[in-house]
């Protein structure tokens, strides 16, 4: 069964009377457990599908159906529950909240969840260790490295036991060798499971998934399944 | 459960964002610190009124009739010659007064050889002492002795002869009034000035008879204090001194009273109204500063909300719906108002306090001002308030996670 099913996404935006077409009838269907690159150069609607996958904005047209719902219709509530429950997001600028712990920033998601869990504190706790975080709990963004604060976010994501893991330039703002730690936490957890949607121009990336495709002017222009050899050669 | 997070992210942003937060909180502080403290002054000044009224020699049973129409202490006409020592003998005559003091009054100058100041010099009855209960500090009252034989006599309040004789025994001494001398014969007990700066001791007394014939040269009074039996009987007995004096000062029908009546109730009631008037237009100061500080609290959270545009994209990525984010901007103007609230209503306090303290003007705390300011803060939290925040709940997520 499909877990993204993404029918003749259209997206479009007007601008002082100008409408720029930013996804022309993007079709796209995900697995579950899908470990999924999306790369293109910049201003090819990478980022538009992206939000439209991750249920930040609406289709102009199309349809689509995430986990067996069709959300193009749903409204503000329910949008907002979908994201919260299913979608797990990870950005390239970190995205955390200033002056928040380490602790607190990963538990946010737990403030607008319709059912948390009773040891929120545990899970954030085992989350911030999962990604070699447990000496930085109370630490604020801005007393933790490039490095550490994407750990944080990627504990973030995962608080809420999301299906799929929403990867905007993940490594865009790292170091290599914190690139690569990154990008190994990643592999893991589509080894728990998890439905791995990364967002990327950097073919070396990519290359981590078993399925790349490449976005160009708003259109799907390959859909590939990337070989184990070649991943390995990549490497 | 939802509702108790927001508030908990609204208590976080606004610890965040310290300097908005005292900036905003600071408009409604003022607001509400100035109405604290007039309504402080309002309440002070009502308890000091009460208390003055019961020094000023009314008691409950007792009442003033004043020549000329006019109302309390305001008359139109100046010069009412019809009120005579007949009408307070005819007033004597109903059943239920007690005591009748007919007084004559004239503003003068009082002389002790080099010494000169200017008085109230009243030519009233012995029954006066009585009236007012004013005790002696020194020697006699007038008797009916002074009174019949129109002797030149003179009891002295505590001003006048402060003024005139020093730290010198005024006793026996001889003071000039016109181109007569008096004999000062008593001392009036010492009241005090009250707040509005009225002086009672500022007086001297005379008998009515000597100021009839050697003073003012009139036959016809100032006024007429009534004192009646009892407390309850004050509106009949006000309404048969109102016929006898019409009667007696052949009014027809048509015709308004010469005459008015002070009574306790009177005064209480012009103070209360003039309070009430200074009230009014306080309040509507302070509303006008209070709307200031809504406004304020709202341009300052506009800003912020600018600021943290990307803090409400984070919010909302991660499941934050709309009503969230008001919810959480509409906690952060109510608490930052009710926060300015408490603070204004210290300020008030201590302002009051110190007015007090520092004898500018009486003041008293009573609870209204935690309940008023409780009342306006969270109004004003909230109706500043939600503009900003529906605001913030309505910007798309999308482009607030772009934004740097």
């Amino acid at each position: 069964m499909n877990l993204i099913e993404m029918n003749s996404i259209c997206k479009s935006y007007r601008n002082i009377g100008f409408e720029t077409r930013v996804l022309k009838d993007v079709t796209l269907h995900i697995k579950e457990g899908d470990y999924v690159s999306i790369i293109g150069p910049s201003g090819a609607g990478k980022s538009t599908l992206m939000a439209i996958m991750g249920c930040l904005s609406q289709p102009t047209s199309g349809e689509y159906i995430l986990d067996g719902e069709e959300v193009g219709k749903l409204n503000d509530r329910k949008l907002s529950r979908v994201r919260n429950e299913k979608i797990g997001f990870v950005f390239q600028a970190f995205h955390l909240l200033p002056g928040v712990t380490a602790m607190e920033n990963v538990t946010l998601p737990l403030v607008y969840a319709k059912n948390p869990p009773g040891n929120i504190k545990e899970r954030a706790r085992e989350l911030l260790a999962k990604v070699g975080l447990e000496h930085r709990l109370h630490h604020t963004p801005g007393q933790l490295s490039g490095g550490e604060q994407q750990r944080v976010t990627i504990a973030r994501s995962l608080i809420n036991d999301p299906r799929i893991i929403l990867a905007d330039e993940p490594t865009g703002n790292l170091d290599s060798k914190n690139g690569i730690e990154t990008m190994k936490t990643f592999d893991n957890l589509i080894k728990e499971g998890k439905t791995i949607i990364l967002i990327t121009h950097d073919q070396e990336v990519a290359q981590h998934a078993d399925r790349i495709i490449s976005i160009r002017d708003g259109q799907i222009a390959s859909d590939s399944k990337v070989s184990h050899e070649e991943q390995i050669r990549s490497l | 459960m939802r509702i108790f997070k927001n508030l908990g992210q609204a208590l976080r942003g606004l610890r965040l964002n310290r300097s908005n937060t005292v900036l905003m909180t600071l408009g409604v502080m003022i607001g509400i610190a100035s109405l604290t403290v007039i309504v402080a002054i309002g309440d002070g000044i009502k308890t000091k009124v009460l208390s003055r009224i019961a020094n000023m020699g009314f008691g409950p049973e007792s009442f003033s009739v004043i020549a000329g129409a006019g109302r309390m202490f305001f008359t139109r006409s100046k010069n009412t010659t019809s009120m005579t020592v007949e009408d307070a003998e005819d007033l004597l005559a109903l059943p239920t007064v007690r005591l009748v003091v007919p007084r004559q009054r004239k503003s003068m100058q009082i002389i002790n050889k080099k010494e000169f100041t200017n008085t109230r010099v009243y030519g009233v009855t012995p029954d006066w002492q009585l009236a007012r209960g004013w005790k002696m500090k020194d020697g006699d009252f007038l008797s009916d002795n002074d009174l019949t034989r129109r002797k030149r006599v003179i009891v002295l309040g505590a001003t006048p002869a402060r003024k005139l004789f020093k730290d010198q025994d005024p006793m026996g001494k001889m003071l000039r009034l016109q181109n007569n001398y008096y004999q000062v014969i008593g001392l009036l007990e010492e009241k005090g000035m009250t707040e509005s700066g009225y002086d009672p001791d500022d007086r001297t007394l005379i008998p009515l008879t000597t100021s009839m014939s050697r003073l003012t040269h009139q036959t016809h009074l100032h006024s007429i204090k009534v004192v009646a039996l009892d407390s309850s009987q004050v509106p009949e007995t006000m309404e048969a001194v109102r016929q006898i004096l019409r009667r007696n000062h052949n009014l027809s029908v048509l015709a308004e009273d010469d005459f008015r009546f002070i009574t306790p109730e009177g005064i209480m009631q012009r103070v209360t109204e003039s309070e009430q008037a200074l009230n009014r237009m306080l309040i509507l100061v302070s509303t006008v500063s209070l709307l200031v500080g809504g406004i304020v609290i709202m341009n300052i959270l506009l800003v912020s909300i600018r600021e943290r545009v990307r803090e409400i994209g984070i919010r909302r990525c991660f499941g934050a719906r709309r009503s969230d984010i008001t919810m959480q901007f509409l906690f952060e103007s109510v608490l930052v108002s009710l926060l300015g609230g408490i603070m204004g209503v210290g300020l008030g306090l201590s302002i009051s306090f110190a007015l007090e303290r520092f004898d500018v003007l009486p003041t008293h705390i009573t609870m209204e001002p935690f309940i008023l300011s409780f009342v306006f803060c969270s109004l004003i939290g909230l109706i500043f308030g939600i503009h900003p925040a529906r605001k913030a709940a309505f910007l798309n997520p999308e482009e607030s996670i772009r934004s740097q």
